[in-house]
């Protein structure tokens, strides 16, 4: 058994990636209203872990801080693996869970769960995540039966039915939200993204949703390269098309519902991170997949650290910082793309 | 090649095409390992069709397709990569993989969930990326490469498959002359070593250079397969293309070599005259086909079988008398281009050079009272009748032929005799 050639660039590189991210997510946990030093942040985490006493200062890490900067880097983990498979399923390097509509129908199924499961804390906690996702798989379903002709997806027709669907399901979206208005100003506010309400239970539910979603594309990282061929070659490849696309995209709307039920619609994450890590990096999945993933989450909790400090105590939905950075970037993108 | 083996790849009573659409009906193609295919025919005959219903991308109505005797539609994806590569013919890469990563992808039907190349597979990849003369490429990022060098890293991860059956779909488009063959010359010899392939052609010349057997595409049907010299006979070439042909054995290759020489809708219209030419050797050639071109219809006189103007005059249709090769001409064939030459408007001698089979062609045009247009000079380098095409020559020339250079003047010539011709 020979080792690849790139294994230990990519060790490296996955290395680098996960210290980064905790470096980022002990300084996102330390800094706010009420600043605590990186020490003491790792003190006081291993003091709960430990589950010694706690001292008062403890208590905003616990209950305010962990949470959401946990929350935060498993949203842009999950936005981030999301786009990347979107990216290599549809060949185009500007694909992401927006185009596809699938983000919209999370929102749309959130949306009425929210509505649906009134003010229990425990109901909405469970409800939208659920929510989320059935809107996001029957989104994906109708997309591809919408762009299907004679059993078969092409890629040009997923993605402008992708298109046609997000604009209709936000619409409805935006029409429950103008009937139920008594709840409407919080609503506003999660699909303008944002990570306020973050909670323990949210980190529990998101977490399992994430870790079976981002399982499964380990096991096609081969496919999700071959796939980028064309879905015709993957096909003279050995690549089942059609189970393998229903398989990604499922483990695809699982991880998009996931960051949508607590954090609404969270624009450019998935499309960045996997551009920057493509670009570092290469394009193979084996790598791709982990690297996207912890980069996400470090793009994400650095986000939201900005978008809680910058202006504070007024706080920035975390969508208009990723949208503020994200929106050059893909301009960014397609003057390259142009020029080259 | 051992005709009673098995077929490799079989096609039975097969109607392809997409979704409920037949594209070809009729499909009864068998391809044994050690057998080279050719399929040609008009663009959207369903060439190509045919190829993708093997690997599942087109789909098969009716009928059955088999690879080793078992039906390729009940096959897993992996199962059939295993025994099918195809080559196709563009590859639109976007993405910057690394030649020898883009090769290695041709292990993948090989490979289990999470299994990691084996050191058989990295050998496997070596030795293909060796055969395409691309080991090269293997650091170089493949959207970066030109299209034939693509193709040719296209063709190493197909062979990386390690396939009993090669699909080519006009694998040669993108190539240039040397890589052409280079590539062609390859899978010639994996045919010979026990492969069995089946390769769409746009260029005849390749398709009967190369194939041991040709199947014609056309009209949503299929003419079964045979020697390049019975499936590309001119009729065949004239039905199937609308393309009047010179179909003949090439003396370098030995394989065949055809040469389009108008098409058939160009030489339909309603004949404005009639000219005649003397000629032999191709020195007609062109001038035949300008005057079809121009709606003339031509008289050629006797010309030997087996030259070229005579293959372009059969072409043509143009009124000629068959000499045997090296035949001389008898009277009665004199006679007879004569009178041939009397109802034209003008004769066109062109620089054919004349021995005692032809020169009764220049003599009968003398003879036969139509104005002449001698192109170039006699010489004693074109005159091998001991004199006889000399004097014919100053004949003509005393008479007041119109003396002209090049094809071009003397087709201007021809039309404008054609025309006062038909103010009279």
């Amino acid at each position: 058994m020979s080792t690849a050639p790139g294994s230990a660039r990519r060790r490296l590189a996955i290395a680098t990636l996960g210290v980064l991210l905790l470096v980022a997510m002990v300084l996102a946990v330390g800094l706010g209203a009420v600043n605590v030093s990186p020490a003491d942040t790792i003190s006081a985490i291993a003091r709960g872990i430990r589950g010694e006493q706690l001292v008062q200062s403890d208590a905003v890490i616990w209950q305010l801080r962990l949470p959401r900067v946990l929350l935060a880097a498993l949203v842009g983990s999950a936005l981030a693996l999301a786009g990347v498979l979107y990216q290599a399923l549809f060949k185009n390097p500007l694909a992401d869970p927006y185009i596809l509509g699938v983000s919209s129908g999370a929102g749309l199924g959130a949306t009425i769960a929210f509505v649906a499961a009134g003010t229990s804390f425990a109901s909405r906690s469970f409800g939208v995540p659920v929510g989320a996702f059935l809107g996001a798989l029957l989104t994906i379903a109708f997309v591809v039966r919408l762009a299907s002709r004679a059993g078969r997806a092409d890629t040009v027709s997923l993605l402008l039915a992708g298109v046609a669907i997000s604009y209709t399901l936000s619409a409805v979206t935006s029409f429950l939200m103008v009937v139920f208005r008594n709840s409407m100003q919080s609503v506003v506010f999660w699909m303008m993204g944002g990570l306020t309400s973050a909670s323990w239970q949210n980190v529990w539910v998101v977490s399992v949703m994430f870790t079976i979603g981002a399982v499964v594309p380990i096991f096609y990282a081969r496919e999700l390269d071959i796939m980028l061929l064309g879905d015709e070659r993957a096909g003279q490849l050995g690549v089942n098309v059609e189970r393998f696309k229903i398989i990604v995209l499922a483990a695809a709307s699982l991880v998009v519902a996931a960051a949508v039920s607590v954090s609404g619609l969270i624009g450019f994450v998935g499309l960045m991170t996997p551009h920057m890590a493509r670009l570092v990096l290469g394009p193979d999945h084996r790598l791709l997949l982990p690297a996207s993933t912890l980069a996400g989450a470090i793009v994400m909790v650095l986000a939201d650290l900005a978008a809680r400090t910058v202006l504070a105590p007024v706080e920035i939905p975390v969508g208009i910082v990723t949208a503020v950075l994200g929106g050059p970037f893909f301009l960014w993108l397609l003057v390259r793309k142009e020029r080259r | 090649m051992n005709p009673v083996q098995a077929p490799r790849l079989a096609f039975s009573a097969a109607i392809v095409g997409y979704g409920g659409a037949p594209i070809v009906r009729g499909v009864d193609l068998e391809v044994a390992a050690g057998n080279f295919v050719g399929l040609v025919g008009p663009n959207g005959a369903g060439k190509s069709t045919l190829l993708r219903s093997v690997t599942g991308a087109a789909d098969l109505l009716s009928g059955s397709v088999t690879l080793d005797g078992e039906s390729v539609a009940r096959m897993s994806a992996k199962e059939r990569a295993r025994s099918v590569g195809v080559v196709p013919q563009t590859l639109p890469v976007a993405f910057a993989f690394d030649g020898r990563s883009f090769v290695q992808m041709g292990r993948h039907p090989w490979l289990g969930r999470l299994q990691d190349l084996t050191d058989e597979d990295h050998d496997i990849v070596e030795e293909v990326m060796e055969l395409t003369d691309t080991a090269r490429f293997a650091h170089e990022r493949v959207d970066t490469l030109s299209g034939g060098d693509l193709q040719r890293l296209t063709v190493a991860q197909a062979l990386a498959q390690r396939p009993r059956v090669l699909l080519l779909d006009e694998p040669t488009s993108h190539l240039d002359l040397n890589h052409r063959l280079q590539v062609l010359d390859l899978v010639r010899r994996l045919a010979d070593d026990g492969m069995a392939v089946l390769a769409v052609f746009h260029d005849l010349d390749i398709a009967a250079r190369y194939s041991d057997r040709i199947a014609v595409v056309s009209d949503g049907e299929m003419i079964p397969a045979r020697p390049p010299e019975r499936a590309l006979e001119a009729s065949v070439i004239e039905s199937v293309f609308g393309v009047k042909a010179v179909v003949r054995t090439d003396p370098v290759t030995g394989t065949l070599a055809i040469t389009p020489v108008v098409r058939r809708a160009d030489v339909e219209r309603p004949t404005r005259g009639r000219v005649g030419v003397v000629c032999g050797t191709g020195t007609g050639a062109v001038l035949m086909r300008s005057l079809a071109l121009r709606g003339v219809s031509v008289a050629a006189g006797a010309l030997n079988r087996g030259d070229v103007d005579q293959a372009v005059a059969v072409t043509l249709g143009a009124d000629h008398i068959d000499l045997p090769a090296f035949g001389e001409m008898a009277p009665e064939a004199e006679l007879a281009v004569r009178q041939q030459y009397a109802g034209c408007s003008c004769v066109i001698v062109a620089p054919t050079p004349f021995g005692r089979a032809n020169v009764g062609n220049l003599r009968a045009a003398l003879q036969s009272g139509a104005p002449l247009i001698l192109m170039g000079e006699m010489s004693a380098e074109r005159d091998f009748s001991g004199g006889r095409a000399t004097s014919l020559w100053e004949q003509a020339v005393d008479g007041g032929a119109v003396r002209v250079g090049t094809d071009a003047e003397a087709l201007d010539a021809a039309l404008g005799l054609l025309r006062d011709g038909s103010e009279e």
